[in-house]
């Protein structure tokens, strides 16, 4: 048999994608009252932001469309953790019942296949909301414009992604292991939202376990830090791309461990 | 070639000791006092292709383990297995791809798809060609009317629906070996039969091994040449279900309610029916009847003509008095 390359995984994934689209199209209400949901959460976040903001110009020495910019730049990095790997959240329940058994028996990567049946739509209005706050404080904040910075911008955004993924499914896989993992993927849920603030607001104790322990400076300050303080960026944002990868790699193999783990104890 | 293979598997689990209540409890955090459970213990078996076994057994006497087994999601404790040739575990993909499984309850195909997009994903995901896929779907046209199912989402369908999608699901990359986990369990008699024919079919046609576990006689009746069957773990028995039946007899459960004390009905029934067992609780009277001495419409008959039957029932044997019956008797 032939090895299964990414090439075969992405078309199996459109087409899935697809007919999932297609199908939840076709519940019209359902769709539109999400969307309509969806607009109103992001707004609601920014009204607080924004209420948070006027009263105080700047933090730390850094301005109002600074912290915009990190705001933005956290939502287009949280968009790809929303959409594509939302199933993490319905582990719990497919381990507590059992029904985790019925991924096991297909000739595809158990994760891939896991993963691959729900696309969360709603994180595409995220991703459009966090485009226009970028677009919105890059302009206020006159950084300019050149390839360079645009290749460096789409860079720091996947990384910021892939710590957030890997994050996720580190707390998801914990199901495996305990009980009631709910509380894990909680504490990471509330976690991400401090991911929107410069990581030197922070007390010493905060900013050491943000960026070693539960890193989620990684998912928007370091790696803007290189768009926006050019001139003195720390090297742990040299080196985010790579710790990235690494902590989603590790993250997978826990994922994929913990879950051959579990169905090695029975039920 | 066997298309099963298993030389003395044997599977053991680690299970914590557990103590009670509450300090029992915070002991067991840091206990390191575990019992080791052998789940299976021993099985050797070989199964020819195109054969359909029935696996037979009470709950939690071993027969899903040795499912996971067989599947490459459980690595057996010791003993070897061979699946289609494959060492299940250490290939579990490349053994995903030859076989084919149902778990009765636990529908695996896309919650929200149309049948026809789940088949359509599920032939990309196996690789199968165009012609064959055509093939098959014609194959299962000729067998069930599956028209209406074919655009229906599987979150719409009923439990007998979802079943057959399911069924239809497993074979449609043509695997050598499917594992079918009670799929009769929960379904009306119609549907029952219904989803027999069709595994009956698709096993004549495409010469597919089946392995069938049920608790369900019927379904051995209807479909299993042989049986295996297992109980905490060891194996009981194993071979032609005619040799089980001729040791068994063909024996079914009538039960009647008739008006009056039950207790000198049945005593009545007793003296009139001197050939068979019969008990009675507090509603039922039960009468054991083999059928190769008399047929149950006569028995049936024959109290009509006497007692004002108020409601009936009729129960195969199951399993589990089978597997009693084994136990005390022994089969040879």
């Amino acid at each position: 048999m032939k090895r299964k390359g990414l090439s075969f995984y992405f078309r199996i994934y459109c087409k899935i994608l697809a007919q999932d689209l297609k199908s939840k199209m076709s519940y019209r209400a359902d769709f539109i009252i999400s969307t309509i949901g969806m607009i109103f959460t992001n707004i609601a976040g920014f009204v607080s932001f924004w209420i948070l903001f006027r009263s105080f110009p700047s933090i730390n020495g850094w301005s109002y469309y600074e912290i915009l910019f990190l705001y933005g730049f956290s939502l287009v990095s949280l968009t790809p953790v929303q959409c594509l790997f939302d199933n993490n959240w319905n582990l719990r329940q497919y381990v507590y019942s059992g029904d985790f058994i019925k991924y096991c028996f297909r000739p595809i990567n158990l994760f891939f296949y896991y993963q691959s049946e729900v696309f969360d739509i709603k994180g595409l209005g995220q991703l459009a909301f966090g485009i226009g706050t970028l677009a919105y404080s890059w302009n206020k904040l006159e950084l300019g414009f050149t390839p360079l910075m645009l290749i460096k911008m789409v860079i720091f955004l996947i990384t910021a992604s892939f710590i957030m993924i890997a994050l996720q499914n580190a707390a998801a896989a914990t199901c495996f292991w305990i009980q009631n993992s709910f509380y894990v993927m909680d504490l990471v849920l509330k976690f991400k939202d401090y991911a929107k603030y410069p990581i030197t607001i922070f007390s010493p104790i905060f900013r050491f376990i943000f960026t070693f322990i539960i890193p989620i400076a990684f998912i928007a300050y370091y790696p803007s830090v290189v768009i926006l303080r050019p001139d003195a960026v720390p090297v742990l944002s040299w080196l985010s791309p790579i710790i990235s990868c690494i902590l989603f790699g590790l993250s997978y193999k826990f994922w994929m461990y913990s879950a051959m783990k579990y169905n090695g104890t029975g039920s | 070639m066997y298309s099963i293979e298993m030389k003395n598997v044997s599977k053991e689990f680690k299970v914590l000791n557990r103590h009670e209540g509450l300090k029992g409890s915070l002991k067991d955090l840091f206990s390191r006092d575990y019992k080791i459970i052998r789940a299976v213990d021993n099985i050797n078996m070989n199964i020819e292709q195109g054969e359909i076994v029935g696996y037979l057994g009470p709950n939690g006497a071993g027969k899903s383990t040795t499912i996971k087994m067989m599947t490459g999601v459980l690595e057996p404790t010791s003993g070897e297995i061979l699946v289609g040739g494959n060492v299940p575990y250490k290939n579990r993909t490349k053994n995903a791809q030859e076989i084919g499984v149902v778990f009765g309850q636990r529908s695996q195909l896309w919650w929200a798809l149309p049948l026809i997009e789940s088949f359509k994903i599920l032939k990309d995901i196996y690789g199968v060609s165009d012609e064959d896929y055509n093939n098959m779907l014609t194959l299962y046209q000729s067998l069930v009317d599956i028209e209406p199912l074919l655009h229906k989402p599987v979150r719409q369908m009923s439990l007998g629906q979802r079943t057959l999608s399911d069924i239809l699901a497993a074979f449609l990359h043509n695997p050598k070996i499917v594992f079918l986990d009670e799929p009769t369990i929960g379904l009306d008699v119609s549907m029952k039969a219904k989803i027999r024919t069709l595994i009956h079919a698709l096993n004549k046609e495409k010469n597919t091994t089946v392995i069938l576990t049920t608790h369900d006689m019927g379904d051995v009746d209807a479909l299993c040449q042989r049986i295996v069957i297992i109980d905490k773990g060891k194996m009981l028995y194993d071979n032609d279900t005619m040799h089980l039946k001729n040791f068994f007899g063909s024996y079914r459960t009538l039960k009647i309610r008739i008006d009056g004390n039950l207790k000198q009905q049945t005593e009545k029934i007793k003296f009139a029916l001197p050939d068979f067992s019969i008990s009675a609780d507090e509603e039922w009277i039960s009468i054991l009847i083999d059928e190769e001495k008399a047929k149950v419409m006569e028995v049936l008959n024959q109290l009509q003509s006497s007692y004002e039957i108020r409601d009936m029932q009729l129960e195969e044997i199951s399993t589990e008095d089978v597997i009693k019956k084994i136990y005390e008797e022994g089969v040879e």
